[in-house]
């Protein structure tokens, strides 16, 4: 699972770099525009703790946004599962909300609350909060109806055991929407560092950026795609792990 | 003396438990003036269907697919609403329905699931339960790792273990094999004497022979939709009458 998910990174990566160097060979371009092998090795080899120390930071931040969008998100979506006014208008905001671009009101976070560690986190946990919650509340409102109807019609389905045998049951569909939602959440943070913070991956792409170095961001990608790959195998891992676990009592 | 008896009414909304102080209620099940069309369905299921039985034991709901055997079990259980009529059902306990496309929760083995699921003072029964159901061997195994006969036995068990007056076995022993499922038959009757069964087959020879009353239904478009015909209700220690069972069988075959 996890070599998996590295091997399918790498062919990802490498394919667009083979892309980058074709258009390179074909248009003439100069190393300034699109830097030749030797130059983004060279960068790598320079850069490489700086940048994996900024994208730990970066990666830092969104893991607890992230986590804390599953907290929000698992408890919103199991009051929302219910076919009761609260349930339906929980549905519908979060449609509604979901469909708003976090991007566009990230601004406005920064000007709320500086350009520190808690809009980053503000706006990663956001960005990967909606999908989630729909997620969430897709699973959860959906009846196991041939597990159910006994303890329904014997008077003993709590709302703990409802949760527990649509969790159970649905446990890969929420493994595949929280390793998912790790990239969201990682895409949200390099974006609000990207716009306006002072630390990360994102804020060390857009100096290279200000620089026009493309190996330099070439190097960050790679970095980023590594972690995040290695942090989906690892959550997969876990989903497979606790389904086991669960499974054997 | 004079027992207080309970009737369970259920006419179109919950479920109400009306005390008959003084009073016997005459018959097991009432279903009166019964008419009940599926949202979206062209045609009607139920037209003004009547349905008597006067005493528990074990009985039968049979017919061809499609008739409405399933619809009508759900109605009187409680799982459908929005027909027209009124269901009763005698006896101070529930109506429990049961079919054979249910599922056990995962997460535990079987044995560990009974557990759990049988109420208090019924652990001896559970144990006779699962030797007579020939289940002994697989309390230690998860749901998922049995066969369908196996799941249906374990389930239609569970059911037995609680409260009820009367319990609807919608094909609850479909893919149990003939020998096994005789076993469970004659021991469900011989262990709740007392209560109501309807049990749901497409089995002509098995619902004649193990049924008090069989319930033939005959489609919405025939009148009467339904017809009573009398089973052998056979026991395990009684002398099997072979040529009223065929009589009965053919009853059934005419009524359908």
């Amino acid at each position: 699972m996890l070599h998996r998910r590295i091997l399918q990174f790498l062919i990802v990566y490498l394919l667009g770099v083979g892309l980058l160097l074709t258009l390179k060979l074909a248009l003439g371009l100069s190393d300034y525009v699109i830097p030749g092998p030797a130059s983004v090795w060279h960068t790598g080899q320079s850069e490489f703790l700086r940048y994996a120390g900024d994208v730990l930071d970066t990666f830092g931040v969104a893991v607890v946004g992230q986590v804390l969008s599953i907290i929000l998100a698992t408890a919103v979506g199991v009051a929302g599962r219910r076919a009761t006014w609260l349930g339906s208008f929980i549905k519908v905001a979060a449609y509604n909300v979901q469909a708003y671009p976090i991007v566009a009101i990230a601004p406005i976070l920064f000007i709320l609350l500086g350009d520190g560690f808690l809009t980053r986190l503000f706006i990663a946990a956001m960005i990967c909060y909606f999908p989630l919650l729909l997620s969430v509340i897709g699973i959860m409102s959906e009846p196991v109806a041939d597990i159910e109807h006994f303890y329904r019609v014997t008077g003993r389905l709590r709302w703990q055991l409802e949760v527990k045998i649509r969790a159970f049951e649905n446990l890969h569909k929420l493994t595949t929407v929280i390793s998912g939602s790790a990239t969201l959440a990682m895409a949200g943070t390099i974006v609000a560092e990207f716009i306006a913070a002072n630390a990360g991956i994102g804020y060390s792409i857009r100096i290279a950026l200000y620089q026009s170095d493309l190996a330099k961001i070439l190097v960050a990608l790679f970095i980023i795609g590594i972690t995040l790959s290695l942090y989906q195998g690892l959550l997969e891992m876990l989903g497979t792990g606790v389904k086991k676990a669960w499974a054997a009592g | 003396m004079i027992l207080e008896r309970y009737l369970c009414v259920k006419q179109k909304g919950p479920l109400r438990w009306i005390s008959w102080t003084g009073s016997i209620c005459e018959h097991m099940i009432e279903c009166h003036d019964i008419s009940f069309q599926y949202p979206g369905a062209d045609a009607t299921l139920f037209q003004r269907l009547d349905l008597t039985i006067d005493r528990a034991g074990f009985h039968a709901l049979f017919g061809p697919s499609g008739v409405g055997k399933t619809s009508l079990a759900r109605i009187i259980s409680g799982d459908i609403e929005g027909f027209s009529g009124g269901v009763k059902i005698a006896g101070d306990r529930p109506c429990l329905y049961t079919h054979n496309r249910e599922r056990l929760p995962g997460w535990s083995p079987v044995g560990r699931h009974l557990e759990k699921t049988t109420p208090a003072g019924r652990h001896t029964l559970r144990d006779e339960l699962i030797d007579g159901f020939g289940l002994s061997e697989l309390m230690g195994m998860r749901y998922s790792q049995l066969s369908m006969g196996q799941c249906n036995r374990v389930n239609l068990l569970r059911y037995l273990l609680q409260d009820f007056s009367l319990l609807i076995m919608d094909e609850s022993l479909a893919n149990v094999d003939e020998p096994t499922r005789q076993a469970i038959l004659y021991t469900i009757k011989t262990t709740f004497p007392e209560a109501g069964f309807f049990y749901i087959s497409h089995n002509v020879v098995e619902v004649c022979r193990f049924c008090d009353r069989i319930v033939v239904f005959r489609g919405a478009h025939q009148s009467p939709q339904i017809l009573q015909v009398g089973g052998q209700d056979h026991y395990a220690d009684h002398p099997l009458d072979k040529a009223a069972l065929e009589r009965s069988m053919l009853e059934v075959i005419n009524a359908a």
